[in-house]
């Protein structure tokens, strides 16, 4: 992979929590991971994997503890979250995270409008901005295109994760961050926000991180899946390989690192016991 | 009515503060109790500077609304920078102001007495413009003074109102006003959260020390304890107005802020007049606006646990 195509790369990096006490977790350790650009890659991996962390760590919610993450050419290891909010969207996987409930739909695009770019004493929701926000609702089909002015919270769960999608890749990102952001909707919902994130990223051409625990979704979408265990990357299955891969093939993965865990934790300490 | 109009005038002029407190109380969801504080440094530094450095009144009192905006400021960082609990920060504030408004006055009452102020300023304008001294309001005769007074203040809050209003119209204003809706949609979307609290809370600790400027000049003299319980007198305004015009937009709500101070200025008049001690006014303001924060949930609980088949008498 030469350098140039390279959007993200992160080189060993690590994240503690709560170190030194009971609770404390690793969410990562010494993970180095390449994206190439234009690539959407799927994350997987079960609870605890450490999947989101990396997620929040690309994003910048937290600094790491070591380790350094390149975005696009540039070094932003020690960038602000609100910094890196420029060369990169976001869609969470609570619909209440992604938008301002108390505000309106215009007002919550009038935001994205300016993401990572100065901020100054232009008219929020200029006429100009809110015909263009009109063509963009009216493709989601969603009939939102003359609600502009309701308050963005008293939509459901999955208009508001459309509308998220919508605004994080108004200003076309370099990254695209999807953590779960289908998990908390009901299935059909679910489906329409899955049909529209494929329908974005390939018509802009994103290189996109999505996690997901649908091994559905895994299957059918992306280019790429990163299985994640305990804090580091476990398996990395390219498109040739991942086209091979069903559903099926997916859970005996799951099925096999389970199985090794509960010989870790119980097994291996007897074992331990009986031979050494 | 001199009475009615003196009492319309405060509560005109103490509008700003209610503008201030929905600021900082209803975007940020901050009591911010600053604003003790800051009230009285917009009176003493507009004072001190009327007094002893003979400025022109609106010079003095725009050092009123840079010094509360400095007070706000330092509130804002104690919380973003400091990471020092919003309630506490703004305690730090407000007892640090008290020893420095002592120190700006130079002692804790000052009068300013013979200095031009705003006030008198338009009590001139008065008498040249209505031709006399006093003149007949709905076949009461007042003081031609007291009306301008009280129009011109009308006039310069409703402009105050309408700056602020298409202030938090403007990119920065609603990335400001979505940063205490949503502050982690925020960054996603580039906002540098801590500094729009910053700014914020310093607005609105402005608009409270321009109050105390006015209010400071309307009544003749500054008191270190004029800023004594304000915010809740400022909270009790915005609640007011909160039920007169809902919440549904910024405009609406800015709108209800200045009718609810003057509303509750008056309702203070009239509750003084019927006998009121004065010195109960802080406990009654108090209680006011608790029973005003508690109502609405116990209204609605009521309603809920209300068996069935009890249904209220029509």
């Amino acid at each position: 992979m030469s350098p140039s195509t390279v959007m993200v790369r992160l080189g060993k990096a690590s994240k503690t929590f709560h170190a030194g006490t009971v609770n404390e977790v690793r969410p990562l350790q010494n993970v180095d991971l390449e994206i190439a650009a234009g690539s959407f890659v799927i994350v997987l991996g079960g609870n605890g994997s450490g999947k989101s962390t990396l997620l929040n760590a690309i994003a910048g919610s937290f600094l790491l503890d070591s380790g350094q993450i390149e975005l696009d050419g540039q070094n932003v290891t020690d960038w602000p979250e609100h910094k890196r909010a420029a060369l990169i969207g976001r869609v969470f996987q609570n619909p209440f995270s992604g938008t301002a409930p108390n505000m309106t739909i215009a007002e919550n695009f009038a935001l994205a409008t300016r993401r990572g770019l100065f901020r100054g004493l232009g008219w929020a929701t200029s006429s100009q901005r809110m015909e263009e926000l009109r063509d963009r609702v009216r493709d989601l089909k969603m009939g939102l295109e003359n609600r502009l002015d309701t308050a963005i919270g008293s939509l459901s769960g999955g208009q508001r994760q459309a509308l998220t999608l919508l605004m994080a890749t108004w200003l076309k990102p370099r990254l695209l961050l999807l953590d779960e952001h289908t998990a908390a909707l009901d299935p059909k919902s679910a489906d329409q926000v899955i049909a529209l994130t494929d329908q974005i990223i390939h018509r802009e051409n994103l290189t996109t991180l999505m996690v997901t625990h649908s091994m559905q979704q895994a299957v059918n979408l992306g280019d790429r899946i990163v299985m994640m265990h305990k804090g580091r990357v476990l398996h990395d299955f390219d498109a040739r390989k991942k086209r091979r891969l069903g559903t099926d093939d997916l859970l005996a993965i799951f099925e096999n690192i389970r199985r090794r865990e509960l010989l870790d934790e119980g097994a291996a300490e007897m074992l331990r016991q009986q031979y050494v | 009515m001199t009475l009615l109009i003196g009492a319309l005038t405060l509560g005109t002029i103490l509008a700003l503060l209610a503008i201030g407190v929905y600021l900082s109380f209803r975007i940020f969801a901050i009591a911010d109790i600053t604003v003790d504080g800051s009230l009285t440094l917009g009176a003493s530094v507009t004072g001190v500077l009327l007094i002893q450095g003979s400025l022109h009144p609106l010079l003095a009192t725009g050092a009123g609304f840079l010094a509360g905006m400095v007070a706000g400021m330092v509130t804002g960082v104690l919380q973003t920078r400091f990471r020092i609990n919003p309630l506490l920060s703004g305690i730090l504030v407000m007892t640090a102001l008290y020893s420095v408004n002592l120190r700006v006055m130079g002692r804790s009452n000052l009068p300013f007495l013979g200095a031009t102020t705003l006030s008198t300023l338009c009590e001139q304008l008065g008498v040249r413009w209505l031709g006399g001294e006093r003149i007949e309001l709905f076949g009461w005769e007042v003081a031609s003074g007291d009306v301008t007074v009280l129009l011109l203040m009308l006039l310069f809050v409703a402009l105050v109102a309408i700056l602020l209003w298409a202030f938090l119209k403007t990119d920065l204003g609603t990335a400001m006003r979505a940063s205490g809706d949503n502050p982690q949609m925020v960054r996603a979307m580039g906002g540098n959260v801590e500094a729009f609290r910053v700014v914020g809370l310093a607005l609105a600790n402005g608009l409270v020390g321009l109050a105390g400027s006015l209010w400071a000049q309307y009544q003749n003299f500054a008191d270190a304890q004029m800023g004594i319980g304000m915010v809740v007198w400022g909270l009790a305004s915005v609640i007011i107005g909160e039920a007169m015009t809902g919440v549904a937009g910024v405009g609406l709500a800015i709108t209800g802020a200045i009718l609810g101070s003057i509303l509750f200025r008056e309702l203070v008049a009239i509750a003084l007049s019927f006998g009121l001690n004065p010195n109960d006014l802080k406990l009654v303001t108090a209680a006011f606006v608790f029973v005003a924060l508690v109502l609405p949930e116990t209204l609605s609980r009521l309603s809920v646990q209300r068996p069935r088949g009890q249904q209220e008498v029509a």
